[in-house]
């Protein structure tokens, strides 16, 4: 017998073994997977099973693993619960004949329905440029980040003065925006609104620096009495009590710093003097008038 | 005389075994000690932050990210393997170590593990928050993914994967708190 009729021969067995494995009731024969190549999350949907018999079904995603014994030939039914995360799933099938195929889908997030919403800082000085930051992620209702672009409506309100809005279109999920403090201080509401959902954060805008520090000085025999003018920012806003003032005073005696908190607005403070003095105010960064004493006021 | 030579023959033997002995018990060590480090072997991760808004990354954040998800892909890899989700706390917080958790105790209901075979990460940082509180990142690795019921392997994916990566910081450390495999269409 030559070699090739013999290896004809094989294969005819072969091909006759198959047909009759085929053939035999209740042998599972998975074929390929058929799926949808994108989902939204929580969405149902089924999955045609081709063949026969029995297999053995696998849900590899996320944040969930399922394995169940399924009926080829029927519909698979792949519950809203099995694919609320978004991210990439695996689906392996296996027959009994330990051949299994696999195919992936992704679920992609619903439609935007929460925000996770940051604003820095808590306090800030008003007037002051680009000091307010305001940052919203935007997740579906299972809290997968939405990337697909929304817009996100940062909405500004001061406590003094009319406020505003400022419509930005999430990156990737994030929708974030700078801007200057409002002028007056108090409480100011911002809001990230995207279409029914709303966050409000509160920030707290204080006084900036003093401006137009001034002093001025009451004599009496050896000692004088300094006390400012209202302390207030270049808005026009009080600093607040408690902010401290320096006084320096330079006589023949040497040079003597007393710093003092602002009362009720003001700063006063009671030196001694020894002959002719140099006083002089500051306040934080900022620098007042000066004074002369002994007559040269 | 004779049976001190006996003694003598019988020490020799006994030495003998003690240094085979000792000798087992070394190359045992080195190959645990072999087998322990390439388990705990960091995968590969470059980090690129060039024109992050609004705020730049400074030198030593980028390298402490860069360690800390690398260790996240680690500790990560070895709890989908192994089903133990304990180690997972020291890199991952909130929604990612949530899910992770509910997939591993999962996984073991069906009696399934993945074994990923990691060939390194190129890590895009697109936002980094003005305060510094989160940090966004696209992973693009190259995995090897194999899955197994029981100690069958029952399926093998080898591809590149893009992930959407959500980081913050905590007291000493970058955690991962989102991590969401997406497709490369959604960049």
């Amino acid at each position: 017998m030559t070699r090739s009729l013999r290896s004809r021969i094989a294969l005819g067995r072969c091909l006759i073994i198959v047909a009759a494995l085929w053939a035999l009731p209740g042998l599972a024969r998975a074929a390929g997977l058929s799926l949808p190549a994108v989902v939204d999350a929580g969405q149902a949907f089924t999955i045609p099973l081709e063949g026969s018999g029995q297999a053995t079904f696998y849900l590899l995603g996320p944040d969930h693993v399922a394995k169940r014994t399924v009926s080829l030939g029927s519909d698979l039914r792949i519950l809203s619960k099995d694919v609320r995360t978004a991210g990439r799933y695996q689906v392996i099938l296996c027959g009994s004949s330990s051949s299994c195929t696999s195919a992936t889908f992704e679920v992609k997030a619903a439609q935007p329905e929460q925000l996770s919403f940051f604003l820095h800082p808590s306090r800030v000085p008003v007037s002051t440029p680009d000091s307010i930051d305001a940052t919203a992620f935007v997740f579906d209702q299972y809290f997968n980040l939405v990337l697909t672009p929304s817009a996100v409506d940062f909405q500004v309100t001061p406590a003094n003065g009319a406020g505003f809005s400022r419509r930005v279109s999430a990156q990737h999920g994030v929708a974030w925006m700078r801007m200057d403090s409002t002028p007056h201080e108090g409480r100011v509401q911002v809001a990230a609104v995207l279409g029914k959902v709303e966050e409000a954060r509160v920030i707290q805008q204080v006084a900036a620096e003093a401006c137009g520090l001034r002093m001025k000085a009451m004599p009496n025999g050896n000692t004088v009495t300094l006390e400012t003018d209202p302390v207030r920012d270049c808005s026009g806003n009080a600093l607040p009590d408690g902010t401290v003032v320096s006084f320096t005073k330079v006589d023949k005696k040497g040079k003597s710093t007393v710093d003092t908190p602002i009362k009720k607005g003001v700063a006063r403070v009671q030196f001694s003097l020894h002959g002719p003095a140099q006083i002089s105010i500051a306040c934080g960064v900022v620098l007042g008038n000066e004074v002369a004493l002994n007559g040269k006021l | 005389m004779k049976r001190m030579a006996e003694w003598m023959l019988a020490g020799k033997k006994i030495a003998t075994r003690l240094v085979t002995a000792a000798s087992l018990l070394i190359a045992a060590c080195a190959f645990a000690a072999a087998q322990s480090s390439a388990q705990m072997q960091l995968p590969e991760v470059h980090l690129d932050a060039a024109g992050l808004a609004p705020r730049p990354i400074e030198e030593l954040t980028g390298t402490t990210i860069a360690r800390y998800y690398a260790l996240a892909w680690r500790d990560m890899a070895a709890a989908l393997e192994s089903g133990r989700a304990g180690g997972l706390g020291d890199e991952f917080v909130g929604f990612a170590k949530d899910r992770l958790t509910r997939r591993i105790a999962e996984q073991n209901q069906a009696g399934v593990h993945v074994r990923i075979v990691d060939h390194g990460h190129h890590l895009k940082a697109t936002f980094y928050s003005t305060d510094g509180a989160a940090m966004q990142l696209r992973d693009q690795v190259e995995l090897e993914v194999q899955t197994f019921d029981g100690d069958k392997l029952i399926d093998t994916q080898n591809a590149p994967r893009e992930y959407m990566v959500l980081m913050t910081p905590g007291a000493d450390r970058w955690y991962v708190r989102d991590l969401e495999e997406v497709s490369a269409k959604s960049f």
